[in-house]
């Protein structure tokens, strides 16, 4: 077998989208035809990359950037308008049904089973949709359960159990079959950190089995935690791909400093960026309390730390905390797209 | 986490063994899937008792009024319907109407529910064709429906000592059975619109108020103006309504009502072929938009 499980090329999504006509009045409906015209929304742009077998492959960008369409469309739930992949060797447009069969995909988290079916009946179900003989699947699930901690409240409904738990029957759904493949999409959103936390655990035990992985996050720390490669994703497209290392590796040339500030203007962006060897500047609120956190990378911090105190301090709030920190991968990102994840 | 490992995953594994015993148990699998769901949400069971007394109850008693005292009235109603038993009349048209009700909710519904519930991802991305699993979910509906005429036989039988299965039983059945695949082709067909449209209500009212007017659920055809005759022809519950009743309280045999019996059997190959294209085009328009993820 090939060395790579999984082969994406210039994948591309573009959905129809209506658009206000320009000159329509603001009040005017959009209709096709009458004051609206139909343009493509352009969800994925291009996206090329290979999973290696055995590898976590961590696709990491922030809301709307394109992490689940290009899962989706990996997973047969979406027929890409151009550029091809295949996963296991199967061709994700002409041979769905293997390609599902090489797969376990958890999409859309705890609400992919049934709340009124208990966690048992479940995985029974799911089994049988996978064309598991009946006595093989009672193994299997009864391993699965055990294996994930569940057996004690296997024969109690889905609905009475914790979103922890229900990531995990979800997680046991996928697994069913022993699929080569596992798609995670955002497999941790809605967890409380400790069920977070277990659950990437599990994902890296179950990347120790020989299972190769792609998830989807927009929590950088867990794409650097989880992931032997990264793609970062940003408007549809990879921006970059790397080992978070490497990524990170990127940046050493540029110190990353946070700075936390008390009643910020924002505006001050443009006029820090200005500083002779600042090259990015992202400020965001830190909540509600007037507090803001500001990134500025800098060629050389000790030069431009008087000018960034002087700067603020003149014009805009006061420092609260300042440190010279390790870049992330949320710096590679500000690196290149000038924006921040959460943005 | 326990700590057992689990076993490694396999690229033999990754072949679907689909043999007819697999896709049955798919099909099984499915029906019992819906009908557990069904049973744990009890007000839906004790709604299925109920319902089929209390529904025809309201046009018994308008009949009743209507036909005056010891039914002095009915003289008309008896020379357009072929019987002076208003009650068996209402009964059988109002049992299909409640058939058709239930299947364009329940199958109609069927999609959407699982859409809303996010579990309808989960199921198409298994190795087993969709229609399949929407078959799996009309058989579960057709036991429920096939429980709601039973009970419903019973119920007539002790509330308002009427017997249902009379006269040509077996004509009876056969008219029944012929009518399942033209009701279950219209469910198919609703389910596929709503997932298209994402919202089906207007569409249930506008179809079983139609049903309702042209197909002579409470009251003879021979009553309707002579343009509506001609769009209740196209209406298979028109035929499975006047042949139960023909069946049921006229004797009728076989050769008699041997025309409708030619058009509900037509009505059973189209409506279920047609579900089926809808289906399809519901799916690939589905892969191509990602309406499958919208609410």
């Amino acid at each position: 077998m090939a060395e790579e499980i999984v082969r994406v090329e210039d994948l591309r999504k573009l959905f129809p989208r209506k658009v206000r006509r320009e000159g329509a009045k603001p009040w005017t409906r959009v209709i096709p035809g009458r004051g609206s015209v139909t343009e493509p929304f352009v969800a994925v742009d291009g996206v090329s990359f290979e999973i290696r077998r055995g590898e976590i492959f961590g696709l990491l960008g922030p809301n709307g950037a394109g992490k689940t369409t290009t899962i989706r469309m990996l997973s047969t739930l979406l027929e890409p308008t151009s550029g091809s992949a295949t996963i296991n060797g199967y061709d994700i447009r002409k041979q769905t049904s293997l390609v599902r069969q090489s797969l376990g995909a958890v999409l859309t988290g705890e609400r992919s089973i049934y709340w009124k079916l208990t966690g048992r009946e479940n995985l029974e179900y799911f089994a049988t949709l996978y064309h598991m003989p009946p006595r093989t699947a009672k193994q299997r699930i009864q391993e699965l359960l055990e294996r994930l901690d569940l057996a004690h409240r296997a024969d109690e409904y889905v609905e009475r159990y914790s979103s922890g738990m229900k990531q995990r029957i979800a997680i046991a759904k996928a697994l069913l079959a022993n699929p080569p493949v596992l798609l995670l999409d955002e497999p941790t959103i809605g967890l409380d950190p400790q069920s977070a936390r277990n659950l990437r655990e599990l994902v890296l035990e179950v990347r120790s089995e020989g299972r190769t992985i792609l998830l989807t996050t927009h929590y950088m720390e867990e794409a650097d935690l989880l992931s032997d490669r990264v793609g970062i994703i940003d408007s549809g497209r990879i921006i970059a791909l790397d080992t978070p290392e490497r990524l990170k590796g990127s940046l050493r040339q540029l110190d990353v400093m946070k700075l936390e500030l008390h009643d910020y203007d924002p505006a001050l962006d443009g006029v820090l960026a200005s500083i002779p060897a600042v090259e990015n500047v992202v400020s965001s609120p830190a909540g509600n309390d007037g507090a803001w956190y500001v990134s500025l990378h800098a060629r050389d911090t000790r030069a431009v730390l008087p000018s960034v105190i002087e700067l603020v301090g003149s014009r805009s709030g006061r420092i609260t905390n300042l440190q010279v920190a390790q870049p992330t991968l949320e710096d590679v990102f500000i690196a290149h797209t000038g924006k921040q994840l959460r943005d | 986490m326990g700590q057992s490992t689990l076993t490694a995953p396999s690229d033999t594994l990754a072949r679907p063994r689909v043999s007819a015993g697999s896709t049955l148990r798919v099909l099984l699998a499915v029906a019992r899937k819906e009908w557990i769901i069904f049973t744990r949400y009890p007000t839906w069971v004790i709604a299925i008792i109920v319902w089929p007394v209390i529904f025809p109850l309201g046009y018994i008693f308008t009949a009743k009024a209507l036909g005056g005292p010891n039914g002095a009235s009915l003289h008309a109603f008896e020379r357009l319907a072929g019987t002076s038993d208003y009650i068996s009349y209402i009964v059988m048209g109002t049992v299909m109407w409640m058939w058709l009700n239930m299947t364009l909710w329940d199958i109609g519904f069927h999609l959407r529910e699982e859409q809303m519930r996010g579990t309808l991802e989960s199921n198409w991305l298994c190795p087993v064709p969709r229609l399949l699993m929407m078959m799996g979910a009309s058989l579960a509906k057709l036991s429920t429906s096939f429980i709601f005429l039973i009970l419903t036989v019973i119920e007539f039988r002790l509330v308002f000592g009427v017997s249902l299965v009379r006269g040509n039983v077996p004509l009876l059945l056969a008219v029944v059975l012929l009518t399942m695949p033209s009701i279950y082709g219209i469910g198919v067909m609703f389910a596929s619109l709503v997932i298209r449209f994402r919202e089906a209500n207007a569409m249930v009212f506008l179809v079983r108020g139609l049903v309702s007017v042209f197909c002579g659920i409470t009251y003879p055809l021979a009553v309707l103006p002579v343009w509506m005759h001609g769009v209740a022809q196209f209406i298979p519950i028109t035929y499975a309504i006047r042949d139960t009743r023909a069946a049921a309280l006229s004797n009728a045999s076989f050769a008699q009502v041997a025309p409708d019996l030619a058009k509900l059997g037509a009505f059973a190959v189209v409506l279920p072929v047609l579900g089926c294209l809808a289906f399809a085009y519901t799916e690939r328009r589905a892969r191509r938009t990602g309406s499958l993820a919208q609410y």
